[in-house]
């Protein structure tokens, strides 16, 4: 006889909207990974854990923030054994965390949602240029650029055409602030970084901020 | 004071490997107002953050610095190379990862000894720092630079470079320090001043004030103090008992070796292995209760979240009230997705019922032991005796229990050893293979880990000569066919790589000047194998007519006097010389909580020695 899952078992799914900023941009994506699982630990909550001989935490990163970018809008889930208001998971998480990262909202979310890595589809990126470049000047780059028949880019032993991953751009009313929408599936992922070193900017004299994730 | 150096920091961060090393932020940091305090410390790990953030000596300092109002105490580690070519384009100097201050405006850098193959990186750091390289050539605004850690008991090759060393335990030490800083500071005394006042204080050695006389041979005559009532000999400090344990860990926000929280269980060993430094060095023996260690752990990992515990002890079988706390951890802690490890077990049986008490705590799947060597004969020289009776029974009792890998460390070089000696050590593997395929019914995992003796300062083997790396490598050689063969796993160091070890670690003042010179001539991170340094290190023993072959093969005599013998560890020169004639006869000690051996400890000490219910001691 199968044995039900007792009510109480049925693993309760968190969704946290957080912004990651300052010195915790140079940390990267497993890193980010094992600090939330540390701070998830320190939290106290009743959380579930992946099965196997090495158990983690059950915990899924909607998209990999390449180093060096900050962001306000990364999206986590994680799964509780047992339901809790959510405004106390938002205030036990947030005072186990670093100050540099802070939660923009929290909810709990379906469990039959497909998970956030599958259902992503593009990322919002505001980039500041450096004092020497104007939105003006980009454009006209960006615009020369995708007039070409394909923007090709080596990405280690294969190259991807960026001309279908970059879905749009505009022009900011803040000084030398310009915003692009680049794809990020797992088949079409893009970076701002590899798009401004082949438009002649320096990415390192630039701040990225991805603003959005677009599902 | 302003700190211009954040924005330029950042910028060079997007061009480096791993910036998450430098930029410090990790949960539980300390940061205190640089203007609030009177004494302001930077402690100073000489290696990469990722080996030396795990280090415990350096929990345990940031804690007691930080616990007093008026102190502070920041971090700092070598930036790794591609960080220094940038730091050195952009002209900007090392500096500490809390507030980013210039590591030259800190009143005392604290920069630890691990190990000798870190000495050229405290000469980069302080190149790195602006801060001159020699103590004399160091003036009144410059830090203090103090030394400390387990290499200081041979301060010898780096005194040109600090100003004073810290021997021994720092726990009360530093705290004493500190103070004579700030009475000087207050004082506006000269920094020749401060050096007189530090020398003082029972455990600091101030090499300057020492000078060092040579016979014709090259030998030491003597090393005596030039100025008037400073000690001839350095005690080493203890604390009497072990202080309360930190346990508000630094969690790294990159990953580092030995990521994970450490709970120093007990210091000190009593069984007085021949080869081992710290088992001289760091007695007498003391332990934490475990009344004392299990709230540690919960408020340790309530405070970090770690995942992981590592109970650190030189010798975990013989804490006396091991069992009773491994069974409590597992009664405790065995829900909540944690291991523990519980590293350097006795070869007996009751270390498999501790681990069996850990099983399902525990972070792999296999057993390690460390016999040493593989003959009863060779481990009665070393002073590790172990029936090879016993040995085998508790090798079937840990397959019996299911483990199916087995990972066994043997030293090769030792004296006194023959062709013999290192077969049996693939003998001994091929048996242990067998013993598993029996007991598991199918192949188990055999990993012999080979290391080479390197001689150390205040041990018994202290006068012998290192062997010669072509001697070693023609024991490796025989080990490697034997165990290719047996299809045993075998990691080893490859012998050139000991050499630099060798040199430093038994040498005198004479290689400060070559330590220099090896720095300038480009050699740092010695100990990482990709920077093949020794070519550079020989011309700099030539550039000084020094013969590094002198430091390392060359068997001292019996009565020289030992370029460390003002440093008094509390162990005593006769019976170290005993030890090392007993082990030439093959003769044992039994561990020394039972008998003692009249090692020195104890009178050096037994004025401190706290009540049992305080902190237990190992010694009778």
């Amino acid at each position: 006889m199968l044995l039900g899952v007792p009510m109480n078992n049925i693993p309760v799914r968190i969704r946290v909207r957080y912004s990651k900023v300052g010195n915790l941009r140079f940390i990267g994506h497993l890193d980010t990974q094992r600090l939330f699982e540390r701070a998830l630990r320190r939290s106290g909550l009743p959380l579930r854990y992946t099965q196997g001989f090495k158990k983690h935490i059950r915990l899924n990163l909607a998209s990999a923030l390449p180093l060096g970018f900050i962001s306000t809008a990364e999206l986590l889930d994680f799964w509780l054994g047992e339901p809790i208001e959510e405004q106390e998971i938002w205030q036990r998480l947030q005072s186990a965390l670093p100050l540099e990262i802070r939660i923009n909202d929290l909810k709990q979310v379906e469990n039959v949602l497909p998970s956030l890595q599958a259902s992503l589809l593009s990322s919002e990126y505001k980039i500041t240029l450096p004092k020497l470049v104007t939105s003006e000047q980009f454009q006209q780059k960006l615009e020369q650029l995708l007039a070409q028949p394909g923007i090709p880019i080596s990405r280690r032993d294969k190259t991807i055409d960026y001309k279908p991953l970059i879905l749009g751009y505009s022009i900011s009313t803040e000084e030398s602030v310009v915003n692009l929408r680049l794809s990020s599936t797992p088949t079409g992922n893009a970076r701002p970084d590899d798009l401004l070193q082949l438009l002649g900017i320096d990415p390192a004299n630039c701040m990225i901020e991805r603003v959005g994730l677009n599902f | 004071m302003p700190n211009n150096n954040i924005s330029l920091i950042e910028k060079i961060l997007y061009s480096v490997e791993k910036p998450g090393r430098y930029v410090g932020g990790e949960h539980n940091q300390i940061v205190k107002d640089w203007e609030a305090v009177d004494v302001r410390w930077c402690l100073v790990f000489p290696d990469v953050y990722d080996i030396g953030q795990a280090n415990l000596g350096l929990a345990i300092l940031y804690q007691i610095l930080n616990a007093e109002e008026t102190i502070l105490a920041e971090r700092s580690f070598a930036p790794w190379v591609d960080m220094e070519v940038e730091m050195r384009r952009h002209q900007i100097p090392l500096f500490s990862l809390e507030s980013k201050q210039n590591l030259k405006d800190f009143d005392i850098l604290g920069i630890t000894l691990p190990y000798e193959s870190i000495y050229t990186n405290v000469l980069n750091i302080l190149d790195l720092a602006g801060i001159p390289q020699l103590s004399s050539e160091r003036t009144q605004g410059d830090p203090l630079i103090l030394g400390g850690g387990q290499a200081c008991y041979n301060p010898e090759p780096m005194a040109d470079f600090f100003d004073a060393f810290a021997i021994g335990e720092g726990e009360e030490v530093s705290l004493e320090i500190t103070h004579a800083y700030r009475d000087w500071k207050i004082s506006g005394k000269s920094r020749n001043e401060l050096l007189l006042d530090l020398a003082q204080i029972p455990g600091v050695y101030v090499p300057s004030i020492y000078d060092v006389t040579y016979n014709p041979d090259g030998t030491i005559a003597g090393v005596l103090p030039n100025q008037p009532d400073v000690p001839e000999k350095i005690s080493k400090r203890i604390v009497a008992s072990l202080p309360t344990h930190p346990s508000k860990f630094l969690v790294p926000n990159v990953e580092i070796v030995h990521d994970r929280m450490s709970v120093e269980i007990m210091r000190g060993c009593t069984r007085g292995c021949r080869f081992c430094h710290a088992g001289m060095v760091n007695r007498p023996v003391r332990q934490r209760s475990v009344e004392e260690i299990l709230p540690v752990i919960e408020n340790g990992l309530n405070a970090t979240g770690f995942e992981e515990v590592s109970l650190l002890s030189l010798s975990s079988s013989d804490h006396t009230e091991i069992l009773e706390l491994t069974q409590k951890v597992h009664e405790i802690f065995h829900d909540r997705n944690l291991s523990f490890s519980l590293p350097s077990l006795r070869i007996e049986s009751f270390s498999i019922d501790l681990m069996d008490e850990l099983k399902e705590l525990k972070p792999g799947g296999g057993f390690t032991l460390a016999p040493e060597a593989a003959t009863e004969r060779m481990r009665a020289v070393i002073n590790k005796p172990l029936n090879d009776e016993d040995f085998y029974q508790t090798v079937s009792k840990i397959f019996e229990n299911g483990w199916r890998s087995l990972k066994l460390y043997y030293m090769i070089g030792l004296p006194t050893e023959t062709m013999e000696d290192v077969d049996a050590i693939l003998q001994a593997g091929i048996k242990v293979q067998q013993i598993g395929r029996r007991i598991i019914g199918k192949s188990v995992k055999v990993h012999l880990g080979i290391a080479s003796l390197i001689p150390k300062p205040h041990t018994p083997f202290q006068w012998l000569a290192v062997q010669r790396p072509e001697t070693i490598q023609e024991k490796l050689d025989n080990l490697k066919a034997g165990t290719r063969k047996a299809g045993i796993k075998m990691s080893y160091n490859i012998p050139e790589s000991t050499l630099l070890e060798s040199w430093l670690s038994r040498g005198d003042r004479r290689l400060g000047a070559v330590i220099k010179r090896a720095w300038e001539n480009g050699a740092k991170f010695d100990a990482w194998g990709e920077r093949d340094n020794l070519q550079i290190w020989r011309n700099a023993f030539e550039s000084q007519n020094l013969d590094p072959d002198y430091y390392a093969f060359r068997e001292r005599s019996l009565n020289e006097v030992l370029p460390w013998d003002h440093i008094d560890i509390g162990v005593r020169k006769s019976f170290l010389k005993r030890d090392y004639e007993w082990s030439l006869q093959e003769r044992t000690r039994e561990d020394c909580r039972n008998t003692c051996f009249a090692c020195g400890i104890l009178d050096a000490f037994v004025d401190q020695r706290p009540p049992e219910t305080i902190c237990y001691w190992g010694c009778p």
